[in-house]
């Protein structure tokens, strides 16, 4: 049997009496493209976060290639490398160079290796030119392809990216893509989130659809559309979202 | 080890990079007190347990800007991480929470020291200190740091807003140091009621004492109560910060 990359087991997490995630049960295969589509408040981030440690499940758990988030934590840092919705950059004194040099200093990459893969991350995220910059001289857009970079510093496996494009303008939006089909070529597993649906359709090999912390609809794209007479994911999800609110 | 030293050279690199914010001021400040109580007013208040005014004070201004400064660099550092989301960083790396917690403590100590010094140089242009037992001193100075530090920790993970951590230093740490005989001996007090009881039950002025006696050959308060408690404090401290982080307080949701 082959070890899911990501395997959420019953998972369950509730803040005082708001039930974020209600009973989780999903596998990610390795080497997948997979989506976690959901409306506002639904449990995207949340399960997302479960991941990496940075939410304490109520109860069930999380493993990452049969490791446990929570137990062996470090381990499964080593294995991800994550984009957070909101812009997170340790922006206090240092510039983009240096925030992605640091970033692959706590993965314990050497200085000397970091350098390198620093530049050739910000030439190919086309940041060269902003490389000894502030991260508030940046656009948003930048910001996004920054924390991009800085994920795939320690060249991790696994890449969970929650709401990647958000905010990007079409050409980057496009760009992100391309680099996203790129890593999944190259057998990464990539676990991200989206708003936007034909995005998740282009990308996705399968997604899941979250209310209100339970799953919905779990498949293929196609598999989706095909078993509810529908052409695109958005009205499969309209539907979904709809019926389940009644 | 390459991801401790990376968080523990960012800690460092984040008041050097800022020193005229971070290192100058607590200098500039210490050095004023050393010129107006130390040699203007000093002069007129002759001996004190054997030694000079000046002389008397100032192991008191090393340790107030060890305390000082181990502690604010932690205190900020983190409450700032957690503020702007970027501590997130360190959480989802590989590092542990020990190593974390150590790191963060480690650049505390490496200001305090730092500033510690740099008040010890001042002193000794302004007068002489005879460092009796050198180890000791580097044994108080040490453990001081990495006792303050500790608690710039802690408050840096409870904290709920900028302004909680100043009120940590104006209704802790400065009764502390000021109630702790940096600038009177028991001596001096005797028979003012309220603050001489309160010097005695304020565990700085043995900790205090103690780093005068290392450094200066007086021997009012008992060095190894000093001692003890000083490096108790420490221990205790960064044990508990070690747990904070371990249980993810105002980390984790
Ligand atoms: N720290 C927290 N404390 C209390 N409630 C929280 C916390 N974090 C999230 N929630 C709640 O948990 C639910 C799920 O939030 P989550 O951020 O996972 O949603 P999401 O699917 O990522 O939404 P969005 O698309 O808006 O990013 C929401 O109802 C949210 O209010
Ligand atoms: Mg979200």
């Amino acid at each position: 049997m082959i070890v899911p990359a990501i395997s959420f087991q019953h998972l369950r997490k509730a803040y005082r009496n708001l039930i974020a995630l209600d009973d989780l049960c999903l596998d990610l295969q390795p080497g997948e493209f997979f989506g976690l589509l959901g409306p506002n408040g639904a449990g995207k981030t949340t399960s997302l976060h479960t991941i990496i440690g940075l939410v304490k499940p109520t109860a069930g758990r999380v493993l990452i290639k049969d490791l446990d988030a929570v137990r062996d934590y470090r381990q499964v840092h080593r294995l991800v490398g994550i984009t957070f919705q909101e812009f997170v950059l340790d922006a206090q004194f240092l510039n983009v160079r240096e925030i992605l040099i640091y970033q692959a200093g706590y993965f314990g990459v050497s200085p000397k290796h970091a350098g390198s893969r620093a530049d050739e991350l910000l030439q190919q995220f086309a940041l060269w030119d902003k490389r000894a910059s502030r991260v508030q001289e940046l656009s948003g857009g930048m910001k996004r392809r920054l924390m991009l970079a800085k994920a795939l510093m320690h060249d991790p496996e696994i890449l969970i990216l929650d709401e990647p494009t958000a905010g990007a303008d079409v050409e980057l939006r496009h760009q992100i893509w391309e680099m996203l089909q790129d890593f999944h070529q190259q057998g990464k597993t990539i676990l991200l989130t989206t708003h936007y649906l034909e995005e998740a359709e282009r990308l996705c090999e399968r997604v899941a659809i979250l209310q209100k912390g339970r799953l919905l609809a779990v498949g293929s794209p196609k598999e989706l559309a095909r078993q509810r007479d529908q052409h695109r994911l958005e009205d499969v999800f309209l539907e979904l979202i709809r019926s389940d609110k009644q | 080890m390459i991801g401790f030293l990376t968080l523990l050279k960012r800690e460092v690199m984040r008041f050097i990079k800022d020193a005229l914010d971070t290192i100058a001021p607590p200098t500039v400040d210490v050095i004023l007190y050393m010129l107006i109580f130390g040699l203007a007013l000093g002069a007129r208040l002759g001996e004190v347990q054997g030694v000079s005014y000046i002389q008397f004070m100032m192991p008191g201004l090393i340790l107030m800007s060890i305390i000082r400064n181990s502690f604010y660099n932690p205190a900020y550092s983190l409450f700032q991480s957690r503020w702007d989301g970027n501590i997130a960083d360190a959480l989802s790396s590989p590092l542990s929470y020990t190593q974390m917690a150590l790191a963060i403590i480690l650049g505390g100590v490496a200001r305090g020291l730092l500033v510690g010094v740099l008040v010890l140089i001042a002193a000794l242009v302004l007068t002489n200190l005879p460092f009796a037992h050198p180890i000791l001193v580097l044994v108080y100075g040490l453990s001081v740091s990495i006792a303050f530090a500790g608690l710039g920790c802690i408050v840096g993970l409870c904290a709920k807003n900028w302004e909680g951590i100043n009120t940590v230093n104006v209704f802790l740490l400065d009764p502390l140091v000021l109630l702790g005989g940096v600038f009177y001996s028991l001596e001096m007090v005797r028979g003012i009621a309220v603050i001489e009881s309160l010097t005695r039950l304020n565990p700085f002025t043995y900790i205090i004492g103690g780093f005068r006696g290392a450094l200066l050959g007086t021997t009012e308060a008992d060095a190894i109560i000093g001692l003890i408690l000083a490096l108790g404090l420490g221990v205790v401290l960064v044990m508990l910060s070690i747990l904070l982080f371990r249980v993810g307080y105002h980390l984790k949701a």
